[in-house]
């Protein structure tokens, strides 16, 4: 492929990306919160796909197909079963205005651009301005899980991060060492299913998967 | 006749395997004893021949030192806390809590958590290393929650969450590592293996290595219990059944404390100086707020906890200071606070069983009603707060020396000053419970299994503040001399 058109449709990728992190922010419906996910996911995987092509790391062929089969089909299809079994209601309650949040969003972003740029003048990768946008969906995700009152979309805020995770993993050193790399996704798997047993269990508890109620634990 | 690593291994998944066919309970605790007790002795080779200076490496394992003191006290107190879980599980059963199911699905996890903290300790590819302390996480959670009310579900809930953004934050600092190794050893694809990493510390890029232990002590740092990121410690050790809280106060913080060390080790010699820093602060931060909270504190088990954050505070500054007596200090600290602290959470669990409350201020009378338990708990206490002649005391002494001797007298004044906080909120809350008359009717909980690991444990910590044993002091300082790059 033509260097030129990788390296746009690198950065399509990255930024699809994290438009779909501030979508995901904005969103007030579980279903609509997997889906932005799910579509993320999908992107991540066009990105380990055109860079393994561009660059010949063709390990990122087999994490591109492993990041297909868990994170755009296995989680989405899982949790959207769970949280129908949950009736989990459809509104994602959050503790701050849809407002408030883009514009926090927008100051992470800042701080991921200013904390990063001293990092990627030391790369060499052709994805290395990637760095910036994957510290950005790592710290969007971040703060979805602290404001987000349900138990599910906290559980899509830590897998948003790992997302942003993946992309900095390709972007500054195309990719870790396979083995770790699958074992790293054998693990976000486990995570997502240990979490919606607990999630399930919450929800007969407590009646609710409102987390706001798990909060009697103190001094 | 040597057992490879794998033996270490597949002892206690062996164990987790045998449990879940056992036919009764009782059977399936024997299995979880001899598995830890296995465990223990096949160890024991192995780690002797790393503290002679013999690493064992080979495909992906890697043994040396450092890595033996924690496998060590993976394995007694592995054992310990298996002999106490058989009464302490035993006496929920009789009192109708918890059926024979329930135990069962305990071993198995109990075993799979002993399995998953071992391999963290053995593996040389920092990448599994990370995988390892994740499956720590998620297989523990199912501890926490062991008893299903919701506040143990809560606790896992916070446990759960907050440990996965954390270990999250822990890949990315490994990520920036890698990144800078990568580029120096070309495709290597042992780039992510503790040794090379290690050995090409020199070359490493040190702005990488700086933003990439920034997230890996805050990533980490949240497992270990590190103030501020320390918020589900106190939670999930006081709702997950007394021999867990143990498992995770004396082992699983060890954890994430064990892989901090590696990469302040790579740091150190990429930049030195600058873990160090980061190191004292957050320990002084931790036994600062730890301090206050025992004071205040009401709940025993989480008065406990509040100690293991305090305690983990004391060894990061140790390890902070990072000269070779300091670091001896920590080294032996992390021994004796291992050693120690199931000790009195085991104390606790009989007081709570006993008197059907984890509140201080509701148990009166405790040296009437249980003498045996009330001994423990006050020998445990003097213990813990750092008086002679424990061997917390030993290693609280040879880190403050070792902070005078740096010339660290702010560190050593304001640490001095912390632990006598400490003392007062622990003698406080522990000794009023001695005096009195017990009300209401106290179910005084017994066995042999659960005095003989608490008294163990006492004569351990009470040997090792009194004697150290030369093999014992010779490998602690020959690993202090290596980690300070003094050798």
């Amino acid at each position: 492929m033509d260097a030129a058109i990788s390296g746009n449709l690198i950065d399509l990728c990255v930024v699809a990306m994290l438009l779909l992190s501030m979508l995901a922010m904005t969103t007030t419906r579980i279903a609509q919160l997997l889906n932005a996910f799910a579509v993320q996911s999908l992107f991540l995987t066009f990105l380990a796909l055109v860079v393994a092509d561009s660059t010949g790391h063709t390990e990122l062929f087999i994490l591109g197909g492993i990041t297909f089969a868990v994170k755009v089909i296995g989680i989405p299809w899982a949790m959207r079963r769970i949280s129908v079994r949950l009736h989990a209601g459809r509104e994602v309650d959050s503790t701050m205005g849809i407002p408030g949040s883009l514009l926090i969003c927008t100051i992470l972003i800042i701080v991921a651009y200013l904390v990063t740029e001293p990092l990627m003048a030391t790369l060499e990768t052709i994805t290395r301005n990637c760095l910036a946008m994957s510290m950005s969906v790592i710290l969007i995700g971040l703060f979805m899980m602290v404001t987000r009152r349900k138990a599910m979309a906290e559980a899509v805020g830590l897998l948003m991060m790992e997302n942003g995770l993946f992309l900095g993993v390709i972007s500054i050193s195309y990719g870790m060492p396979l083995v770790v790399e699958i074992g790293i996704f054998f693990d976000v798997l486990m995570v997502s299913a240990i979490i919606g047993i607990f999630a399930l269990r919450i929800s007969k508890a407590f009646d609710s998967i409102d987390t706001s109620v798990l909060r009697r634990l103190k001094e | 006749m040597t057992i490879p690593v794998e033996g270490i291994l597949l002892i206690p998944v062996a164990a987790a395997l045998l449990s879940a066919v056992s036919p009764n309970s009782r059977t399936a605790s024997a299995v979880s004893i001899m598995g830890s007790a296995a465990v223990l002795a096949v160890s024991i080779p192995i780690c002797m021949a790393a503290f002679g200076g013999t690493v064992t490496e080979y495909g992906l394992w890697y043994v040396d030192g450092l890595s033996s003191v924690f496998i060590l006290i993976i394995g007694v107190v592995g054992l310990m806390s298996s002999m106490y879980s058989y009464g302490y599980l035993s006496h929920d059963e009789e009192h109708g809590e918890i059926g024979s199911k329930d135990i069962r699905q305990y071993h198995i996890m109990f075993n799979m958590f002993i399995a998953a903290m071992l391999s963290i300790f053995v593996v040389s590819s920092v990448g599994i290393m990370w995988i390892a302390i994740e499956i720590t996480t998620l297989v523990s959670a199912f501890l926490v929650g062991f008893y299903r009310r919701n506040s143990a579900l809560e606790a896992t809930w916070k446990y759960l969450m907050i440990c996965s953004v954390g270990i999250t934050l822990g890949l990315v600092g490994i990520t920036l590592m890698y990144a800078s190794a990568s580029h120096i050893l070309g495709g290597d694809p042992g780039a992510l293996d503790w040794p090379v990493l290690f050995g090409a510390a020199a070359d490493l890029d040190p702005m990488l290595i700086k933003m990439a232990f920034i997230f890996i002590i805050i990533g980490f740092g949240t497992k270990m219990g590190l103030v501020p990121m320390h918020t589900w410690l106190p939670d999930a050790h006081s709702q997950s059944p007394t021999p867990v809280s143990a498992l995770l106060s004396a082992a699983l913080l060890n954890c994430a404390l064990y892989a901090i060390l590696r990469f302040q080790m790579i740091a150190d010699v990429t930049v030195p100086g600058f873990a160090s820093v980061l190191m004292i602060g957050f320990g002084m931060l931790s036994l600062a707020v730890a301090g206050a909270f025992i004071l205040i504190s009401k709940d025993i088990k989480r008065m406990l906890a509040y100690s293991s954050i305090e305690h983990m505070g004391i060894i990061a500054i140790g390890f902070g200071i990072g000269s070779p007596l300091a670091v001896f200090g920590a080294l032996f600290h992390i021994i004796a606070h291992s050693v120690t602290k199931p000790l009195l959470f085991f104390s606790a669990g009989n007081v709570i069983q006993g008197y059907g409350t984890r509140d201080m201020g509701d148990v009166r009378g405790l040296r009437k009603s249980m003498p045996a338990t009330a001994f423990m708990l006050g020998a445990g206490t003097l213990a813990i707060v750092g008086l002679p002649p424990f061997s917390v005391f030993v290693g609280e002494i040879t880190v403050l020396a070792g902070a005078v001797d740096a010339g660290m007298y702010p560190v050593a004044v304001l640490t001095a000053a912390f632990l006598v906080l400490v003392f007062a909120g622990f003698t406080r809350n522990i000794f009023p419970m001695m005096k009195g008359e017990p009300e209401g009717e106290v179910k005084a909980p017994r066995g042999v299994l659960r005095m003989l690991p608490m008294a163990t444990l006492l004569l351990i910590t009470l040997f090792l503040g009194l004697f150290m044993p030369e093999i014992m002091s010779d490998a602690l300082w020959s690993i202090a001399d290596w980690f300070t790059g003094a050798t």
